[in-house]
């Protein structure tokens, strides 16, 4: 029971080990340093080249610009430096008298002042932005950890609720029958007592459905493991015809499978297990004595195999639901839900793809497309 | 004729209960022991008709008993395995295992598996030369098989298949026994091909090749020819 619970703690786990920093921290403060000094020196340098034609005073835009950008793109020290650095630059190779770091006229120093507040600033705001930005990182982490937690609890109870209910009842109808013929055995009609042997094995068969499809899908949460080889589909659908056995006794069953049929790329025991499980859900599903088809074709570089019935079909935005762990489509369901999420977990293992459609006419159309290579 | 006699290693006593009932009804002696090396020892020292075998003893694998009674011994045995265990029973049968069933499973398919392994080991009266089974024919003389009375070809690579699957009515052929008595030792891996001939061999000999009636997959190990 606590193992799907288990499955997502680890899957967590992975994901935060996934996150560490792939690019150590000291490197990338000695980047910026560097990419802030090129921008200075570019700077300096378009600056060197306007010199004859620009007012010092717009020269000091281009050392802004470049600060603008640096302050951006680093953090606060470099940043600074690269003001002051701007700041000496600019002095040094714009203001008369150049080469000195002397200054003719005192207006500059309201330039200086000006790039060193713009830098400072800049790369404050810049600094509070990228630490929101962080902060909400954390808590999207925190809040998608929350929502598979409240999945994980979500799926334990749904889990527990069908194992006492899915359990319980064909337990109850053992222990019922077995106690019967035990105590009255004697006093029973004959026709009674094959009635409840019946029944007896009848439910007994349902537990074990049961407990091989929890027992998958607790083996599937972990991944699958597909032991791949070519098949002719018609070798597996066959077997599965052949295991769902009397089910399909007051059935039509056609299939359409083309001898032209490329082989399929496949785990043979497992796509089976897909097909009994979309015949069992026909035969629960829809009225005794209805058909049941399966159908393949060769679709582009894929297979495509249809599972149709002329059942009641699906109740509106279902189609999507019902691969749902735990999710019965209809009231009276009579599974715990986890025979189409089989479906789903296999075929997709298989990178194909599965999808109910309704039927034109009434019913359902189940298609998996399959692709022909890996 | 003598009843046969058949040696249960199993150490559940649920299933041993109705496994004794049931060969008990079907006219079977019986001998039970609960552990690997008692399957082992009594094996050799009571000489039984058939095997009954689980894989899941407490002392050993089953499959260390099918090895060490198969040094000395071809008498018939039938495994109990658990379902989703592909590769345990194909290590038991490519280890001299007759047949297998799964867990849980129903007594007519358990019975029909013992008779199987059973006429294995009987004395082999003479059969004559024509097989038959569902509406196919097989002179194995004249190398002809009909259908519904008329002649149907078959190529080399399938005669020679469903003759061994004819030899072995009945029983699980896994993959690799298959691939060795039709192709020999240097194609066991080539389970692929083995697919596309039983394949073919459906088309020409089954109502409904989706459906097959006698030539029946068993889904990860291999295939069974049902002739009854």
């Amino acid at each position: 029971v606590t193992t799907p619970a288990k499955a997502s703690e680890e899957f967590i786990g992975a994901a935060e080990a996934s996150r560490s920093p792939a690019v150590p921290k000291v490197p990338r403060t000695a980047r910026e340093f560097v990419f802030a000094l090129c921008i200075v020196g570019t700077s300096t340098l378009v600056a060197l080249a306007l010199r004859p034609y620009v007012a010092p005073t717009n020269l000091a835009m281009i050392f802004l610009l470049g600060v603008v950008v640096i302050a951006i793109r680093c953090k606060r020290h470099p940043s600074v430096l690269a003001s002051f650095l701007s700041v000496a630059a600019f002095d040094y190779f714009c203001v008369p008298p150049y080469l000195t770091l002397r200054v003719s006229d005192y207006e500059y120093v309201l330039t200086f002042v000006g790039m060193l507040v713009v830098t400072l600033v800049i790369s404050t705001q810049t600094a509070r932005i990228q630490k929101q930005a962080e902060g909400s990182a954390i808590s999207r982490q925190k809040a998608e950890a929350a929502r598979i937690q409240v999945e994980t609890e979500q799926m334990r109870n749904a889990l527990l609720s069908a194992i006492s209910h899915d359990i319980r009842t064909p337990l109850a109808s053992i222990t019922g029958a077995a106690s019967t013929l035990q105590s009255q055995g004697e006093k029973l009609q004959p026709g009674t007592r094959q009635e409840l042997l019946e029944s007896i094995a009848e439910e007994a068969e349902r537990l074990n459905r049961l407990v091989t499809n929890l027992l998958d899908m607790t083996r599937f949460e972990s991944g699958i493991e597909l032991r791949k080889d070519l098949y002719p589909l018609e070798e597996i659908v066959g077997s599965a015809l052949q295991r769902m056995g009397r089910q399909l006794d007051q059935r039509q069953v056609t299939t359409y499978l083309p001898e032209s049929l490329p082989l399929v790329s496949a785990d043979d025991v497992l796509l089976g297990q897909v097909i009994v499980n979309l015949l069992e859900n026909a035969t629960k599903y829809t009225p005794e004595g209805t058909p049941i088809e399966v159908a393949a074709e060769p679709s582009d570089g894929a297979i495509t195999l249809e599972i149709r019935d002329r059942g009641p079909g699906f109740a509106p935005g279902d189609e999507r639901r019902i691969f749902e762990k735990f999710y019965r489509g209809r009231a009276e369901g009579r599974g715990v839900g986890l025979g189409l999420a089989i479906c789903k977990a296999i075929i997709e293992a298989h990178r194909g793809t599965i999808e109910a459609l309704s039927r034109t006419g009434g019913g359902a159309i189940f298609r998996i497309r399959l692709p022909l290579e890996g | 004729v003598a009843k046969p006699y058949v040696l249960i290693v199993e150490d559940d006593p649920q299933i041993r209960r109705f496994l004794r009932a049931t060969l008990t009804a079907e006219g079977y002696l019986y001998h039970e022991v609960l552990t690997a090396e008692d399957g082992i020892t009594q094996s050799e020292a009571r000489r039984p008709d058939l095997i009954l075998l689980d894989l899941g003893l407490p002392d050993h694998d089953g499959l260390d008993v099918i090895r060490r009674v198969r040094e000395s011994s071809q008498v018939p045995i039938v495994v109990l395995s658990a379902r989703g265990q592909e590769a345990d029973k194909i290590s038991a049968l490519d280890l001299g295992a007759d047949d297998y069933v799964a867990k849980p499973f129903g007594v007519g398919e358990l019975l029909a598996r013992i008779r199987v392994a059973l006429r294995r080991s009987a004395p082999i009266t003479d059969e004559g030369t024509v097989r038959c089974f569902g509406r196919v024919e097989i002179d194995l003389d004249l190398r002809l098989v009909k259908v519904d009375g008329e002649q149907v070809h078959l190529t080399p690579n399938e005669y020679k298949l469903l003759q061994v699957l004819i030899k072995y009515p009945g029983r699980v052929l896994t993959h690799r026994q298959l691939l060795n008595e039709v192709w020999g030792p240097n194609h066991l891996d080539q389970a692929q091909y083995l697919r596309v001939y039983v394949a073919q061999l459906r088309r020409k000999l089954e109502l409904d090749p989706a459906r097959p009636k006698h030539l029946q997959t068993e889904p990860g190990v291999g295939y069974r020819l049902v002739i009854e």
